[in-house]
């Protein structure tokens, strides 16, 4: 705030300070004595909030003071003079103690104590006497050494303090004891609240006096004494730091100012008061955490005063007095804030510091229209001077109540020296002071918008102060923002002013600048007078003085012209214009032909240019600026040839820019990096108009490049708004006219090493070198890992890292170079194989340049053929289990599946842990050396059996070992296929049964049938056994029995059965049924229909 | 009664305002302009707000769904009240009575609602035009007759 200038509106200090109780401190001698000024240092120094709310001053033998007035007895014929004295607070808080405090060093033993006590005593009582009239209290402080005394004085310490007292006619509890040597702090702190006790005590008497006098008081003539008591009782409650009775007080006084009568003459006066009760109020309202209510008050406050608006010739001094408030409260609220309350974006400090911005402004209106005859300052004598006893009245007529001025002279010679005054204040900072504050704390409270909106207010008040750069870089900075978000209505009327500032400061580079963007579509200046700007731009190039702007400060102009000619004929020359941020009157797109260029093509750059303006410009020199990541050029673009280009208003110009590659640059991007227009006029100064391209902005553009398509745009222009700008081209490797014939026999089969033939021809127009050639798996959707399943290698049978590499060197032209690969698979998927050639190649323009080219083929790979296993039984009827130790065959069908023919050249089955081979040696394959072709089935037949069960179901029974290779390869490795051939389930038996009988029988002829029963557990079997006969037999033997068969032992049956019947028949059966543990009975069943013959063919018997 | 209405794009562009009195009164669009411009900050500030509150509350779906477009009134100055209605597709749509006129001081929170409700329809159906350029200023004829009518007769 140290710039606000000064005026009669602001706070006194007594009234914005927070008021502290006083206390006085006496027979304190800091400049000498060592101790007392590490007493008052205790007392004075490092006040901390949670310290008493008190001040201490040192009472030295000089200080006086006030005299009392003397007590009116009654207030009948009293008429006061105005509402507050001046000088009351001022006493208050300094030169009334509540408190006196004398210190005095006694030690209780102290040798010479008569004398001291008699002289403590004299000094109490030259006190006394010195605050005679006051009812302020006295206290003794007595500083001692500290060190205790023994314990036998004790009784004299009580004593002799109780004799102090009397000497000195104080009570006990004023006095006390300060011991000095150790914890002083804590005395001190102690001593500190029993002064303020005694303080508060003080002020509460001092309140109770002042209620005394509202009895002799009436509404007629003491309406101000009234005000007047209500805001001592309300001060000292603060002093008492009593805040809501303060508040409650101050109130009552605020509302007794309400009901007086007001005139001009005392109008000054009313509202001066009211002001400071009002601060007053707010002040207390924030410090009792009542912000709502504190600004309920000040808007109360304010709606009453408004309309109390005084003297007309003094109108500036009401609105000024509207801005104080404002500001006043303001800063209360942010001092408030500091200290911890927290505040919102629609309630903040900010609002009033505008408020009272505005009101200034319009207190200055205010003194245009009254102030115009105020030419200069009255003659002496000086109305203004004069001491006034009360706030707010008026120098020239203090103390005087009647409403009718008393001497019109002065009157009016008093008036003509304010208006004067106020015609020389500085209205411009203090309104700029405002906006400050109010625009710090917008932005603390996230509103930009808003203080974008005060920066501008305050760059007009700095244009009006005639301040013109400071306007113009504030200017300059708000027009960004308003460009940015598009508000043009906004954006112009910050561009024209910042026009003016820029003409007037005759700053080139920004009236050029601003100059050209007003040029634009989107900003409206005044008087659609384009033309005029587009002069002044040209008269600028042409080193000549622009015309200035309308409604320009007459006052400024001549100044403005001088510095014009000066500015016209120096630096700077060249004025660089960034036309990418700003909105003008060219329009430029650019455009990549295409989206990437090969190293050997010319890359072709359209580049649209619009003016919108309506007039015809000469660029005398246009280029584009392209970089890659090598190198940035800068192309010249030419219009037929002619270097300059001319440009004609609302019409769309195209050009064409060629250039080559640098071949360094394959395998990155160009970017278009900027677009140059200079205008020259061959008199030293030009303009350089640069539309720089950046990335970040491309993208971010306004409207989305597929919803361009629905501009309408002239044909004739090209469909400018329709075109994308493409400002970025990727330069890849030159084409390679190499060709590749691929041959092998697709689909390759599972498990092969699959032989590809591969030639590549060079129809280059010359020799290739370096010819490197590159291997690789591509991974693809159906087969994304191919490295893990796939093997790649130059030889077959041998795997080799990947990729494969093979140099050819050099390949003549219209030869070519031949290899072969192998590839192996152990998935069925397809493989890409990526042949990549490299090579160098001399060309005219560029040697040894290199050029990459990759070729891909695609190989299938599909199984040889399909293995399925069938079980049966010894008999070849389908079985779904098998028992321990009872053999049945396996019998794997091999379907082929492969398109070539293949030549099955040996199988073998390795059984798994649980079976065993049928024989006692390995059975050789039934297929082996056998030529089959696509569909065909071959079928293989193993005999096995189980050795023992095991106790899971067995997976497989083992894996069967295919050895194949294609039949037309005769010469070519084998391959060997491994299957798993599915499981049976194994089950155990307590007992195995072997059943002789032939299988053909003739009819009428008995034969034996001789069954065994072999016991395989560890415990005997008991079985009981029936024979189940049939009509087409007659038999003998048991027809129904009990056995037991033997652990690891035999018992053998013998039947003779006598068939009846030729024909197919069924033989008697034997069931058991096993005696005891029925958990088995299950199993043996089962094995007695499976073993038992279900069919036996008979014979008829022919007669011979 | 309304004394303007302002629809503002996403990237807070003005895409239209239309007030009713002296339009040609360059004084009192400036002023209008600042007035809707200056209201963005507490929209802003609103929406940042409704954001982190329906962020917390566990992304409750169905909650963000029932938000409400009309945000109330804003802030209140001296002499005009400013109300804001945001749509799901962040157009902001900013109405600003005067506080000072009888028919402003005591209008309704109600009928500012459905005034604004109704303002969306018609933005909707001006940008239904094909030919119209989502981002650009609303030029249509129509849909400034409809407004003004809107800020006559029904508020």
């Amino acid at each position: 705030m140290a710039t606000q200038p000064s005026d009669n509106t602001e706070f006194p200090p007594e009234i914005i300070l927070k008021p502290l109780a006083l206390i006085g401190l006496s027979g304190l001698d800091i400049v000498n004595n060592a101790v007392h000024k590490t007493i008052w240092d205790a007392f004075s120094n490092n006040r901390r909030p949670d310290r008493a709310s008190v001040r201490f001053k040192i009472l030295n033998n000089t200080f006086e003071f006030p005299v009392v007035k003397p007590k009116r007895n009654s207030y009948e014929w009293y008429i006061p003079k105005g509402i507050l004295k001046k000088n009351w607070i001022q006493k208050r808080v300094n030169l009334i103690p509540a408190v006196v405090v004398i210190f005095y060093d006694m030690e209780w033993n102290d040798p010479q104590w008569n004398e001291k006590i008699i002289e403590c005593a004299s000094r109490v009582q030259s006190i006394r006497a010195a605050v005679e009239g006051h009812t302020t209290r006295v206290a003794v402080v007595v500083v001692q050494s500290g060190l205790s005394p023994p314990p036998s004085e004790y009784m004299l310490g009580a004593e002799r303090a109780q004799a102090l007292c009397a000497a000195c006619e104080i009570q006990s509890k004023s006095l006390f004891v300060l011991p000095h040597s150790d914890h002083l702090m804590g005395y001190i702190i102690r001593l500190e609240n029993a002064f303020y006790d005694i303080a508060q005590n003080y002020y509460h008497h001092e309140t109770k006096n002042i209620k005394q006098h509202r009895d002799h008081l009436n509404k007629t003539t003491h309406q101000y004494l009234f005000v007047r008591h209500q805001f001592k009782l309300g001060y000292l409650n603060e002093l008492k730091q009593d805040l809501s009775t303060a508040h409650k007080h101050y109130m009552h006084s605020y509302n007794n100012l309400l009901e007086t009568r007001t005139v001009d003459t005392n109008m000054h006066e009313i509202r001066t008061v009211a002001g400071y009760i009002n601060y007053k109020l707010c002040k207390l309202l924030f410090a009792l955490n009542l912000p709502r209510d504190a600004i309920a008050q000040l808007k109360s406050h304010i709606e009453r005063y408004k309309n109390r608006v005084g003297p007309t010739e003094l109108l500036f001094e009401h609105y000024a007095w509207i801005a104080r408030q404002y500001s006043a409260f303001g800063e209360l609220f942010d001092e408030t804030i500091r200290a911890g309350l927290p505040a919102i974006q629609s309630q903040h400090p900010g609002f009033y510091y505008q408020q009272a911005a505005q009101f200034t402004v319009m207190r200055r209106q205010a003194m245009r229209s009254v102030c115009c005859d105020a030419l200069q300052y009255p003659p002496p004598p000086d109305p203004l001077e004069g001491i006034v006893e009360f706030y707010g009245q008026r120098p020239w007529r203090p103390g005087r109540l009647s409403a009718d001025p008393h001497d019109p002279q002065k009157e009016q010679a008093a008036v003509l020296a304010l208006q004067y005054n106020e015609r020389m204040f500085n209205h411009s900072a203090m309104i700029i002071s405002f906006l400050g504050n109010a625009i710090s704390q917008f932005k603390t409270f996230h509103s930009p918008r808003m203080r974008k909106q005060l920066v501008v207010e305050m760059a007009n008040e700095y244009y009006y102060c005639a301040d013109y750069g400071k306007a113009l870089t504030l200017l300059t900075h708000m027009l960004w923002d308003y460009r940015r978000e598009k508000w043009w209505f906004l954006a112009s009327h910050v561009l024209n002013r910042a026009l003016q500032c820029a003409y007037l400061s005759a700053k080139i580079q920004d009236y050029i600048q601003l100059s050209v963007e007003a040029l634009s579509k989107h900003i409206q200046v005044p008087n659609n007078d384009k033309d005029r700007i587009f002069k002044n731009i040209m008269s600028v190039l042409n080193l000549n003085i622009p015309s200035p702007e309308p409604d320009l400060p007459a006052s400024s102009q001549s100044k403005a012209l001088e510095l014009w000619q000066m500015a016209v004929e120096r630096e700077p020359f060249a004025i660089t214009i960034d036309m990418a941020n700003i909105s003008s009157f060219l329009e430029v797109k650019t455009k990549f032909r295409q989206q990437r260029y090969r190293t050997d093509e010319i890359v072709e750059v359209e580049l649209y240019v619009r003016l919108n303006y309506v007039t015809s410009l000469e660029v005398r020199k246009l280029s584009v600026t392209i970089s890659s990541n090598t190198e940035s050029i800068e192309i010249p673009i030419s219009d037929n040839g002619n270097s300059v280009i001319s440009l004609v208003g609302g019409k769309v110009r195209k050009f064409l820019c060629q250039f080559k590659t640098n071949p360094q640059d394959s395998g990155s991007d160009l970017h278009i990096k900027n677009v140059s227009f200079i205008l020259d006029s061959d008199r030293k100064r030009k303009i350089v108009m640069n539309f720089k391209v950046e990335e970040s902005k491309v993208l971010e553009s306004a409207v989305h490049p597929e919803l361009l398509h629905f501009i309408l745009s002239p044909k004739s222009d090209y469909e400018f708004d329709c075109i994308v700008p493409s400002t970025v081209a990727s330069i890849t490797a030159r084409e390679c006219r190499l060709s590749l014939d691929i041959t092998n026999a697709c689909p390759a089969l599972q498990g092969e090493w699959f032989p590809t033939s591969f030639t590549i021809r060079n129809n280059e127009n010359t020799e290739v070198n370096n010819v490197a050639i590159t291997l690789s798996l591509l991974s693809s959707p159906d087969n994304p890992n191919p490295d893990s399943v796939t093997e790649l290698s130059w030889k077959p049978e041998q795997s080799q890292g990947q990729p494969l590499k093979v140099s050819a060197a050099t390949v003549n032209k219209s030869a070519s170079y031949s290899n072969i690969f192998y590839l192996k698979s152990n998935r069925t998927t397809s493989i890409t194989v990526q042949i990549k050639v490299t090579y160098l190649i001399d060309l005219p323009e560029i040697p040894k340049l290199e050029c990459v080219k990759d070729f891909t083929t695609k190989i299938t790979v599909t199984k040889p053929f399909e293995v399925t296993t069938h079980f049966v039984a010894m008999n070849f009827k389908p079985i779904t289990k098998c028992f321990v130790d009872d053999p049945f065959i396996v019998m794997p069908q091999i379907k082929i599946l492969s398109p070539w023919d293949l030549l099955i050249v040996d199988t073998e089955l390795e059984v798994a842990n649980c079976f065993n081979y049928g024989d006692n040696s390995k059975p050789s394959s039934c297929i082996s050396n056998l030529e089959v072709a696509e569909k065909n089935v071959a079928s293989d037949a193993i005999c096995v059996k189980a050795k023992y069960k095991p106790k899971d179901l067995p997976t497989r029974v083992g894996l069967y070992n295919i050895t194949w290779r294609r039949s037309n390869n005769i010469e070519g490795l084998c391959v060997r296929s491994t299957t798993a051939l599915s499981g049976i389930p194994v089950d155990d038996c307590p007992i195995a049964i072997e059943v002789n009988y032939p299988e053909v029988v003739e009819l009428q002829t008995s034969i034996p049938l001789k069954c065994t029963l072999f016991g395989k557990s560890d415990t005997p079997v008991r079985l009981s056994l029936a024979v189940e006969g049939t009509d087409a037999y007659m038999f003998s033997g048991y027809k129904k029995l009990t056995v037991t068969v033997p652990p690891h032992d035999k018992v053998e049956l013998i039947y003779n059965i006598h068939p009846l019947v030729a024909g197919n028949t069924t033989p008697p059966r034997l069931k058991a049924t096993v005696l005891g543990e029925s958990a088995k009975q299950e199993v043996v069943t089962e094995m007695f229909e499976k073993i038992f013959p279900q069919n036996i063919f008979v014979m008829p018997k022919y007669n011979k | 009664m309304a004394v303007c209405v302002a629809v503002i794009g996403k990237d807070n562009s003005p895409l239209y305002i239309g007030g009713v009195g002296n339009d040609t009164n360059t004084d009192n669009e400036l002023s209008r302009q600042w007035l809707v411009h200056t209201a963005l900050d507490a929209l802003e500030e609103r929406l940042a707000t409704n954001n982190t509150n329906t962020a917390n509350s566990a992304s409750n779906s169905s909650r963000t769904d029932l938000r409400d477009l009309y945000l109330g009134l804003l802030y209140s100055t001296d002499t005009h009240k400013i109300y804001g209605y945001v749509t799901n597709t962040r157009i902001k749509l900013v109405l600003v009575t005067s506080s000072t006129s009888p028919s402003g001081s005591n209008i309704r929170d109600a009928e500012v609602r459905t005034a604004l409700r109704r303002l969306h329809a018609l933005y909707a159906d001006a940008i239904c035009n094909p030919f119209h350029l989502p981002g650009d200023q609303i030029t249509s004829l129509k849909f400034d007759k409809q407004v003004k009518n809107l800020l006559l007769n029904n508020v």
